[in-house]
């Protein structure tokens, strides 16, 4: 079955989606064997530093991997590829890295990573399309074009894609929305959070897929179990978004701050270590995502590991 | 100043230098920080320097200085420097000797200044 390719993304910037990112990358393919792809479109590049540190995102830059290749492949009128940009490798944990060194691969993550420079050759990209008659809507459907034949040959390779977008709508970022199949949306239980994730809801719905609510799995992050926060999340559940598939409650913690902050391009840990007081968080966040991938591919996954 | 049981100054100020004594002995942590404000150059020993020495601003440093600290410390007191500081994991740990751990805590707490220092200071 070719991979469901699945954007996380929230027009509110610090929400948590890339955290929710790694977590659902490490818990796929932990738990379920998955080989899971992570697409990294946010300048920031924060999901492929939790993935590879600084140094092995500037690594991965200067032996051409990452999506800012992708995109200078894209200007120089290249055909659609994306493999050769890809880092194979973006395991952190030592189950993964272990079974593979004894031949026993089950469950793998890769990297098509971000790095700083994203952000001046989008604006290259833009200045360059815009000087023509071209828009940005224009461009962000030929990205769009592009990304869909160059991910087509990998479908087949991975279980899933899971595409980091930035908080905003640039057409690289509106080219992500437009080529998924799902929508992970991290929000936090506050009012602006709340008010945020009504605009990505509209806009994506107006623009991208007006059948969002069945597509939509919703994260509640950050959490701090206050009355306030308590109240919010009650009614994004049970009012604002209750037509959606909801995830697990991920708190706010120093286990997350922890587990994000890797030591070295190669440093592993185990799934326990790695995520200690939150890895029952991780765990379920990952059972529920299946169940929501299964109703959206009627696929169905074991689990290989507890 | 004059309320109360009618201590004198001096015998006001020794109560609370007293706590701050008292409190400093069992918090290196806060020695450490008050003997920075105060802009002093102390020495901590054991145990302590374990609780205080920050291995990325040492790092940031001579390396010969970064080895007098932690080159000395025990197997144990370099383990807990490298979990707290989020330097290594158990598994990176795991079978390495005291001057290995030293060595890899030296670059990859420089290799971390490197990266996350901005160039413009």
């Amino acid at each position: 079955m070719p991979a469901l390719i699945a954007a996380i993304a929230n027009l509110k910037g610090g929400v948590g989606k890339s955290t929710t990112t790694v977590m659902l990358a490490d818990g796929l393919a932990h738990y379920y064997g998955m080989n899971v792809l992570v697409i990294d479109l946010d300048p920031q590049a924060n999901s492929s530093q939790m993935l590879l540190t600084e140094r092995g995102v500037q690594d991965a830059s200067d032996q051409g991997k990452g999506v800012h290749h992708v995109l200078a492949s894209f200007m120089a009128g290249k055909p659609p590829s994306a493999a050769p940009f890809i880092m194979p490798n973006a395991v952190t944990l030592e189950e993964l890295r272990r079974a593979e060194e004894q031949d026993e691969r089950q469950g793998w993550i890769s990297s098509l990573p971000s790095h700083p420079q994203l952000r001046m050759r989008e604006l290259g990209l833009e200045e360059e399309w815009y000087s023509g008659s071209g828009t940005p809507t224009s461009l962000a459907d030929a990205l769009a074009k592009f990304f869909r034949e160059a991910f087509e040959p990998l479908l087949p390779l991975y279980d899933i894609i899971l595409l980091d977008c930035p908080p905003h709508l640039s057409p690289l970022a509106r080219a992500g929305l437009s080529i998924a199949d799902a929508f992970i949306t991290p929000t936090i239980a506050d009012s602006v959070s709340t008010w945020g994730t009504k605009q990505f809801s509209e806009w994506v719905g107006k623009f991208v897929t007006p059948d969002l609510a069945q597509r939509n799995f919703v994260l509640i992050t950050r959490f701090r179990d206050t009355k306030y926060a308590r109240s919010i999340a009650s009614d994004l559940r049970e009012i604002y978004l209750k037509d959606r598939w909801f995830g697990p409650t991920i708190p706010e913690s120093v286990h997350v701050l922890n587990a994000m902050d890797r030591a070295a391009p190669d440093s592993y840990d185990t799934f326990r270590g790695k995520y200690a007081g939150v890895t029952g968080d991780v765990r379920r966040l990952a059972e529920r995502f299946t169940d929501f991938m299964t109703q959206r591919t009627g696929a169905t996954w074991a689990k290989v590991r507890d | 100043m004059g309320e109360g049981p009618g201590l004198t100054p001096v015998e006001y100020l020794d109560r609370f230098f007293d706590e701050l004594r008292t409190e400093v002995r069992s918090n290196p942590k806060l020695a450490a920080r008050l003997v920075k404000a105060l802009g002093g150059n102390v020495v901590f020993e054991d145990e302590a320097k374990a609780e205080v020495a920050n291995p990325y601003a040492l790092a940031a440093g001579p390396k010969a200085k970064f080895l007098s600290v932690f080159g000395a410390m025990k197997l144990g007191d370099i383990k807990k420097v490298l979990k707290e500081n989020n330097l290594a994991t158990r598994v990176d740990m795991n079978g390495k000797s005291a001057s290995d751990l030293v060595e890899m805590m030296y670059s990859r707490a420089a290799m971390k200044v490197q990266e996350r220092k901005s160039s413009a200071f």
